[in-house]
């Protein structure tokens, strides 16, 4: 795969932007991994999103221009099916994450300052026109018929995630003494080597960058 | 036995082999106002309680609570699953749901699904600046650029991307590019043959 996108840069772009748009899609591919595995909805990636998409139209201009038949222009354009791919599928898994934990999520972003805010304001804006939905429609089908006593615990409805569900991870850096288990019990993690651990506690690494999740 | 009914609804929706089930009008009120009685019951001792300070009923007050919380429990659990479906049905047949199913919808779901899809398009839509992506395609990773369809119905003309104009017609089969057929695969008007 990185193999097409370095064919295209060298052939569409100069020299500056070679390093970058792969790089960005290396970005982007890490992101969608972590995402996919980690129980929790971990920070936006709008920049690199937007980078890539403007990289994706980019090279759709450059692909009009090549022959139909040309060898080339296939292999671009299953290329930009898979760049695609994986863009709509990272996007579709923080909407999954979103829409079952709403509400926790809404109350998480709401503590968290400006620049730490991990939707983008689209989903910032689906987010909270689910949860309303979603609390409108039960009011009207079944709460508002129900004791006085029972409506206020809304609280009781919230999902979670199990922060402690085990996942693979890969140390893309060594990360000295990192604690595992309830026993205080440390653990080096050497760059390359791969472990399965509860994502609780490797979570700010993930966050970080130090690991990867596999 | 309190709380049957609610984990009937349950049960009865988690055993359908339907995309979704009618809405269980009837169940569902019956569930509410089983929590009523036993509301109203609780109430009645809880001043009888209060009246006369005999503890011996603080257990089947405590009882009846947990069966509330149980019937509210299993109730949300059955409108939040039913809920799952239709999202599901919003993401495979798109803004417009097909008649036989949407029968099965009650008016308030009706409502939700249309303000969900409503939500869900003008996120779609925003995503990149403004760019907008469609995320009801590319399901699965790509395999290849083209695949081969048969067409199932007579669907008439269809443009592709780069302006050719192919006659879909029944029982014809095509080689087309994979990316631009995908939803007419999921509408079931072509079909994907290997």
């Amino acid at each position: 795969m990185e193999q097409n996108v370095r064919e295209e840069d060298l052939e569409l772009s100069d020299d500056e932007e070679l390093i970058t748009a792969q790089k960005v899609l290396e970005n982007l591919e890490n992101a969608w991994l972590n995402e996919k595995f980690a129980p929790e909805l971990l920070p936006q990636q709008t920049e690199m999103l937007e980078l890539m998409l403007g990289q994706v139209a980019h090279m759709e201009e450059n692909i009009k221009e090549l022959d139909k038949n040309d060898f080339r222009s296939i292999a671009h354009r299953m290329e930009l099916e898979r760049i695609r791919y994986i863009i709509a599928s990272y996007l579709r898994c923080r909407l999954e994450k979103i829409e079952t934990f709403t509400k926790l999520i809404l109350q998480e972003e709401e503590s968290r300052a400006d620049e730490e805010k991990r939707m983008s304001v689209e989903e910032t804006k689906f987010a909270t026109e689910y949860h309303e939905n979603m609390e409108n429609y039960f009011k009207t089908v079944a709460l508002q018929y129900m004791p006085t006593l029972q409506r206020s615990d809304a609280d009781q409805r919230i999902v979670r995630p199990n922060m402690m569900s085990h996942v693979f991870v890969k140390a893309k850096e060594t990360v000295p003494a990192v604690v595992v288990g309830v026993e205080d019990e440390e653990v080096d993690l050497v760059a390359g080597s791969q472990h399965i651990i509860p994502y609780q506690l490797i979570s700010d690494l993930v966050l970080k960058g130090s690991v990867q999740l596999i | 036995m309190f709380g049957d009914k609610a984990f009937e609804l349950v049960k009865e929706l988690q055993r359908t082999s339907e995309t979704l089930p009618p809405f269980d009008d009837d169940g569902v009120r019956q569930v509410l106002e089983e929590i009523k009685a036993i509301f109203e019951e609780n109430c009645q001792q809880a001043a009888a309680y209060s009246h006369s300070g005999d503890r011996t009923l603080w257990p089947l007050l405590s009882f009846r609570h947990a069966a509330i919380q149980r019937n509210k429990r299993c109730l949300l659990a059955y409108l939040y699953q039913r809920l799952q479906r239709i999202k599901a049905i919003r993401w495979e047949f798109g803004p417009i749901v097909p008649n036989d199913i949407k029968n099965s919808f009650c008016e308030p779901e009706t409502q939700w699904f249309n303000s969900y899809s409503k939500s869900l398009a003008t996120y779609m839509r925003s995503i990149g600046d403004g760019q907008g992506i469609d995320l009801t395609g590319d399901l699965k990773p790509p395999k290849s650029l083209f695949v081969e369809v048969r067409c199932l119905e007579d669907y008439g003309k269809f443009e592709l991307e780069d302006g050719e104009v192919i006659l879909l017609k029944k029982n014809s089969q095509h080689y087309l590019p994979r990316s631009q057929v995908e939803s007419l695969i999921r509408l079931g008007i072509l079909q994907h043959i290997s």
